[in-house]
């Protein structure tokens, strides 16, 4: 439904988009994701028709963007980055005038009008001057323009930077909604928002697609060493060599802040979780804690997106360089589990 | 044909509600008004020279109508584009599926509009010399069509900056600078002793042509040259849009 080939983008002797080829399928719901600067909306740009590629083509819905520009951007809804919209407008006068550009008569762009304004929840604020809305509506209103004339495929770029956790709610909802009704590429660089909406992931950095595949596959491959946290009542004074001394166990760490806390590592396929809880029961300790943490999107991100981790043989040789990740202080260690941090603490 | 009729209706409602399209309208006004008073004043006067009429000196043959336009035409069109580029709207517009000549020409027309119906209260002018004499009307729209075509040589010279710049403020000035040079022909024409040159002058001097159209000589010509050279910064415009794409 939307294919880019080979687009690359050069500002003299800058290359900010590098040669990228991607398809995103018919209904499928794509996430662009990468660091700022990576190149996402420079790619963005070059799909929707704004900035001519230095060389590569764009296809949407079989009309090539370069000798069909009309067709094809009639086929595409877009929602840039930084949500421009008329200050001085009122709402729906604006949605009109958008629904003029876009080629659709009176009746129908009434009838396109009252529709968006229901699916985006925009209706409260139809007659209200555009300057005077919040970030949040200015987001709707800016989506609900992008979807004014039913395209087939929908681009939206950062849709909810900038929006309070409500509203990123609330603008998330709403896109899992359009990904039912339309194609749809969504760049971001907010982890949590891909694994949430996408089906597919690609990841860009400088320029370049440095790994695509589900959030799924994505964790299967750069998953890395397993990581069991385990939580001992009282720390027992032979723990952690007791623990060192089973079999599958890689490496052991303490936890620095909290006694009786470790962090246990394993080997890639292994799940340490039997053998840990066998050992308590056998050694008579208290488990407080026992919990597998697998890498999360977080982790693949930063790790693919950080220089010197990123090698060519990372796949091949996941031990060194996991060990190598996973040895990076508490800090590193501590980020998965952020989420459930709050929770832990307590024990 | 819909995206242009679209550009044109938004700039057009943009001038009728924002407060620079009032002012401009409200100082127009004032400056002709002035313009037209001291003109019959003037004519009033015994001493005055009996061949002029006060519709000749009102059109372009006073200081009024050429410093009215040169100020008009860059405030008018200085925004025009730059700034969809300053807000970042041109990216929605230039995404929308509608060509670059469709945007400008949209906003050319709507500040082509907007100019027309600043000069249609002076109409009244006209109206309230026919009432206390007899008026030939044929000058009069001779001079309307001269206003027309020279206004839209200048709002085409002003489309054409906006589009290089995001500072309105740029895009004005240029514009100005770019007016007084084709106005220029008009300061030139006594300087020039050589007949080929002259001749070359006077096909350009603005202010000549206006005093003919005052006087009811329509000269193909003129309409060739405003026409053409208007097209030829429209198409200029279209041609920055493109190459300023994604900037």
């Amino acid at each position: 439904m939307l294919e880019a080939h080979d687009l690359t983008r050069r500002y003299g002797d800058f290359t900010a988009v590098d040669d990228i080829s991607f398809t995103v399928g018919e209904g499928e719901i794509l996430g662009m994701l990468g660091p700022n600067g990576a190149g996402k909306t420079t790619t963005i740009r070059m799909l929707t028709g704004f900035l001519p590629p230095t060389r590569g083509e764009v296809r949407v819905a079989g009309h090539d963007l370069a000798s069909e520009p009309l067709r094809a951007r009639r086929q595409i809804g877009y929602l840039p980055e930084n949500v421009a919209l008329y200050p001085e407008m009122r709402v729906e006068e604006y949605l009109a005038y958008r629904a003029r550009l876009e080629g659709l008569g009176r009746a129908e762009a009434k009838r396109a009008i009252g529709e968006v304004n229901e699916r985006c929840l925009i209706e409260e604020v139809r007659r209200q001057i555009i300057g005077t809305l919040s970030k949040g509506f200015r987001q709707r209103v800016g989506l609900a323009a992008a979807i004014l004339h039913q395209p087939r495929v929908l681009v939206l770029d950062e849709p909810t930077v900038g929006l309070d956790p409500k509203q990123i709610i609330a603008i998330r909802e709403l896109i899992r909604e359009l990904g039912q009704a339309h194609t749809l590429l969504l760049s971001t660089h907010i982890l949590p928002e891909v694994e949430l909406l996408c089906q597919r992931v690609i990841i860009i950095d400088r320029g370049r697609i440095v790994d695509q595949g589900t959030p799924d596959s994505l964790h299967e491959r750069w998953r890395g060493n397993s990581l069991v946290r385990l939580a001992l009542k009282g720390d027992p004074a032979d723990g952690e060599e007791q623990i060192r001394r089973l079999p599958g166990v890689l490496a052991v760490r303490r936890d620095p802040a909290v006694a009786g806390r470790y962090a246990v590592e394993g080997g890639r396929e292994a799940d340490l979780r039997e053998p840990l809880f066998r050992l308590a029961v056998e050694r008579g300790w208290v488990l407080l804690e026992l919990a597998e943490e697998r890498a999360s999107l977080e982790d693949i991100f930063v790790r693919l997106t950080t220089r010197d981790v990123v090698a060519e043989g990372a796949v091949d040789e996941p031990r060194e360089e996991t060990v190598a990740a996973a040895a990076g202080g508490p800090e590193a260690a501590a980020r998965p589990a952020e989420p459930a941090g709050g929770e832990e603490v307590p024990s | 044909m819909r995206g242009l009729l679209a550009t044109m209706g938004r700039e057009l409602r943009g001038y009728f509600v924002s407060p620079l399209g009032w002012v401009v309208a409200t100082g127009f006004l004032f400056f002709h008004g002035l313009s037209f008073q001291t003109i019959v004043d003037y004519l009033n006067d015994p001493r005055a020279p009996a061949a002029m009429t006060p519709l000749d000196f009102f059109f372009g043959g006073t200081l009024f109508y050429w410093l009215a336009l040169l100020f008009v035409a860059p405030v008018l069109t200085m925004r025009l584009l730059s700034e969809e580029r300053k807000t970042g709207t041109i990216e929605m517009l230039l995404t929308a599926p509608v060509t670059e000549g469709q945007v400008v020409l949209g906003k050319y027309f709507g500040a082509l509009v907007f100019y027309l119906f600043l000069w249609l209260p002076t109409v009244i002018y006209a109206l309230l010399l026919a009432r206390h004499l007899p008026l030939d009307w044929g000058p009069v729209a001779a001079s309307y069509l001269g206003t027309l075509g020279i206004g839209a040589l200048f709002l085409a010279v002003g489309t054409f900056t906006s589009a290089l710049t995001r500072n309105q403020v740029v895009a004005a000035v240029g514009s100005f600078a770019l007016m007084f040079l084709l106005f220029l022909p008009a300061f030139l024409e006594f300087l020039v002793n050589d007949p080929a040159i002259r001749d070359a002058v006077q096909y350009l001097n603005l202010y000549q042509h206006m005093d003919e159209f005052s006087k009811g000589i329509v000269d193909s010509r003129r309409l060739v040259y405003y026409v053409s050279v208007s097209a030829l910064f429209l198409f200029l415009t279209s041609r920055a849009l493109a190459a300023n794409k994604g900037r």
